[in-house]
């Protein structure tokens, strides 16, 4: 099974997913009876935050994979990790607001989840910028990898106190028990299938990315050949 | 067979794409001394650098003591001396102060003693307690040369020594090299020009675009000593 | 004496010798105390004491970031961070020598802030104050940490002195949360117990970012 068969393969399964989460999104699941249709906009949003943060896991175990053992190709996973999980980082926050405008009135509310977020997205956007300081070097990538570790260990302390911060994050759903609030049985379908299709997009979205930067590191690693074949051609 | 103390195998180092050290064969043994002598760019200080351990190198090994440089153990690194066209100092503690802490560092038994000792050596006595930023540059050498040689290396590297050195001050570092050699420091060195070092009985190696061209070995060592540094040049 | 207490007292001395770090520090501090003074014009009471326990972890942020930065750098001049490198001294020892300074710089800052703040927001010299003390202490040991740890990877990078706001700040939010929060409480007449889990969140952030510090600090310290 060739590489480019199985992103192929990828893509497709991501595309049928998708397909399908959005035809239950926005034919099959019901309307809310409290928020109305922007309510919609929930099963997408959740997922994003769901993959954002487990690349954010991603970027860090990498990073200790890397220092451990010294081996390009988890300083390559790592950052197409990072650059992925930032796309998607992104996408949480902007339909968050488009979320919270209609229903609370305001474009950005410093609820937990949120907030949480946004400090996830300044690590994200950190580690991308420290990426792009550094350049393509082994001190590059193994600055990365510490930002990466430290990062995610800060992220179990940040959930903590943002809760303890705030309040409740607003009561997704009108509940009558206060559970996690989705009481019509397709409401948990289309969560699930919604999550199953942004999960397959992430990981294909990541695999392409992590396959363009192993080719530059090839291709590194041939220029650094050539201009040592062609420095000893110059000696005789 | 003396194993080398310093020793390099097709090292290479690469920045980038861009090749600074190709294909390096070097070995110093004990009470031995090697110059490695080129133009500027020639790869002299990544040489060194690659040796002591700060840098790591992109292909082959650079070894002290019969290990990698870059991964050396504290109780190695302790028999290791750098002496460069940097200081090394800082110029708000006095030069007893200095080499005090270098001392300590270096888990040396009488810090005290042993600053007060090196001081007097190169004639630093009296400026002792003067904060080091007062210093002119010859006697910011001698003194960078004391907290070299304090320790007591058995792995010498001198980058450009005599670069910024009076003949006072050349005269003196010539003498504590001569008396680490024979002590059975290994000692590699880098310079423009070898004149000074050939006298001290290096051998000279010549490296041109980061690869070694050329190799004299050394003439003034006694027959008593072993064979001398051994190079290969492809 | 150990190679930790060699360096620590060596940064200790050059400070005491003409170093301006505290002084500088003090100074930022002070600086951005009156900026926040205009910024908020606070009334008094309550309103005043949660005011000035924010204004007091903005200098505790802004002079931490120096203070890191500093203390790292101090060893650029003729190369002394090689020569520390080639040294017998491991890298954790110079990793909290290094935090160790930065923590002491920062707690003499920090000590002069409270006293502006108290001037600045029409406080008292009370128990209240006091009770501030134990928060901003674990809040600057943790800032030091984070800091020291982050100010060697941007003083090896062109360009880098964003880096470290950059990532600092983002990081540090949980304990900035749980400092301000037990700064405004104590501030207000409650008692130590009340803030007790705020305590709690300031000592699990420190006791990570120093292993974090401790034990990463070695990949960080090389050359390219």
């Amino acid at each position: 099974m060739s590489g480019r068969g199985v992103r192929l393969g990828l893509g497709l399964v991501a595309g049928a997913l998708m397909l399908v989460a959005l035809y239950m999104v926005f034919v099959y699941v019901p309307t809310e009876a409290d928020q109305g249709i922007v309510q919609r906009i929930f099963y997408f949003h959740v997922p994003c935050a769901w993959v954002a943060f487990v690349s954010f896991a991603l970027v860090a175990i990498a990073g200790i994979f890397y220092l451990w053992l010294g081996q390009q190709v988890w300083d390559d996973l790592g950052y197409a990790a990072a650059e992925t999980g930032m796309v998607f980082c992104t996408l949480v926050l902007v339909t968050g607001s488009i979320w919270a405008k209609p229903i609370w009135g305001a474009w950005w509310t410093w609820d937990s989840r949120l907030t949480t977020t946004l400090i996830l997205w300044l690590l994200y956007g950190g580690y991308l910028m420290l990426r792009a300081m550094a350049g393509d070097s082994e001190q590059g990538a193994r600055f990365g990898a510490v930002v990466g570790i430290v990062a995610a260990i800060d992220v179990p302390i940040v959930i903590v106190s943002v809760r303890l911060w705030r309040t409740i994050h607003p009561a997704v759903l009108v509940t009558r028990q206060g559970g996690h609030g989705l009481e019509d049985p397709r409401m948990v379908a289309t969560l699930l299938v919604s999550l199953a299709a942004f999960t397959a997009l992430f990981i294909w979205l990541l695999c392409l990315r992590f396959v363009t930067l192993r080719m530059h590191t090839r291709l590194n690693a041939l220029t650094r050949s050539l201009a040592l074949a062609e420095a000893a051609a110059q000696d005789t | 067979m003396t194993a080398a103390l310093i020793e390099t195998r097709v090292l290479g180092k690469s920045f980038g794409p861009t090749p600074i050290l190709r294909d390096v064969n070097l070995s110093v043994e004990a009470g031995h001394g090697a110059a490695v002598v080129g133009a500027n760019g020639a790869g002299k200080s990544t040489l060194i650098r690659l040796l002591a351990g700060l840098s790591a190198p992109s292909l082959g090994a650079a070894m002290l003591f019969g290990e990698p440089a870059r991964s050396l153990r504290p109780e190695l690194r302790r028999r290791v001396g750098l002496l460069s066209h940097q200081s090394f100092l800082y110029p708000n503690l006095t030069a007893r102060e200095n080499l005090e802490f270098y001392a300590t560092l270096y888990g040396v038994d009488d810090a005290r003693a042993t600053a007060i000792e090196w001081l007097e050596r190169v004639a630093l006595g009296a400026v002792a307690d003067s904060r080091v930023h007062g210093f002119s540059r010859g006697m910011e050498q001698r003194l960078a040369l004391a907290r070299a040689m304090l320790v007591r290396p058995d792995v010498l590297m001198l980058d450009e020594p005599f670069a910024a050195l009076d003949a006072d001050g050349a005269a003196l570092a010539t003498e504590l090299v001569r008396d680490a050699m024979d002590r059975g420091c290994a000692v590699l060195a880098s310079a423009h020009s070898a004149s000074a070092l050939a006298e001290l009985g290096f051998a000279i190696l010549t490296l041109s675009r980061g690869r070694l061209v050329r190799a004299e070995p050394s003439t003034t060592r006694s027959a008593a000593r072993p064979p001398l540094a051994r190079q290969q040049v492809s | 004496m150990s190679p930790f207490s060699a360096v620590l007292r060596k940064d200790l001395l050059l400070e005491v010798r003409g170093g301006q770090s505290t002084v500088a520090l003090g100074a930022l501090s002070l600086l951005v105390l009156v900026v926040l003074v205009f910024a908020f014009n606070p009334g008094g009471g309550e309103q005043g004491a949660e005011a000035a326990a924010g204004a007091l972890w903005v200098a505790l942020v802004f002079s931490g970031m120096l203070g890191a930065t500093r203390a790292v750098s101090a060893e650029n001049e003729n190369g002394c961070m090689r020569a520390l490198l080639m040294s017998p001294l491991d890298r954790a020892a110079l990793y909290a020598a290094k935090l160790a300074a930065a923590f002491i710089f920062m707690g003499i800052a920090e000590a002069a802030s409270i006293i502006l703040m108290v001037l600045f927001f029409n406080l008292e010299f009370d128990a209240r104050v006091m009770r501030l003390v134990p928060a901003v202490l674990l809040g600057a040991l943790g800032f030091a940490a984070l800091a020291t740890l982050l100010a060697a990877i941007s003083s090896r990078l062109r360009g880098g002195d964003l880096v470290l706001p950059l990532l600092a700040v983002p990081m540090f939010v949980p304990a900035l949360i749980a400092g301000v929060k037990a700064s405004a409480a104590a501030l207000a007449g409650a008692p130590l117990a009340g803030s007790a889990v705020w305590l709690k969140v300031l000592v699990a952030f420190d006791v990570m970012f120093v292993a974090a510090g401790y034990l990463l600090f070695e990949y960080v310290a090389g050359e390219e």
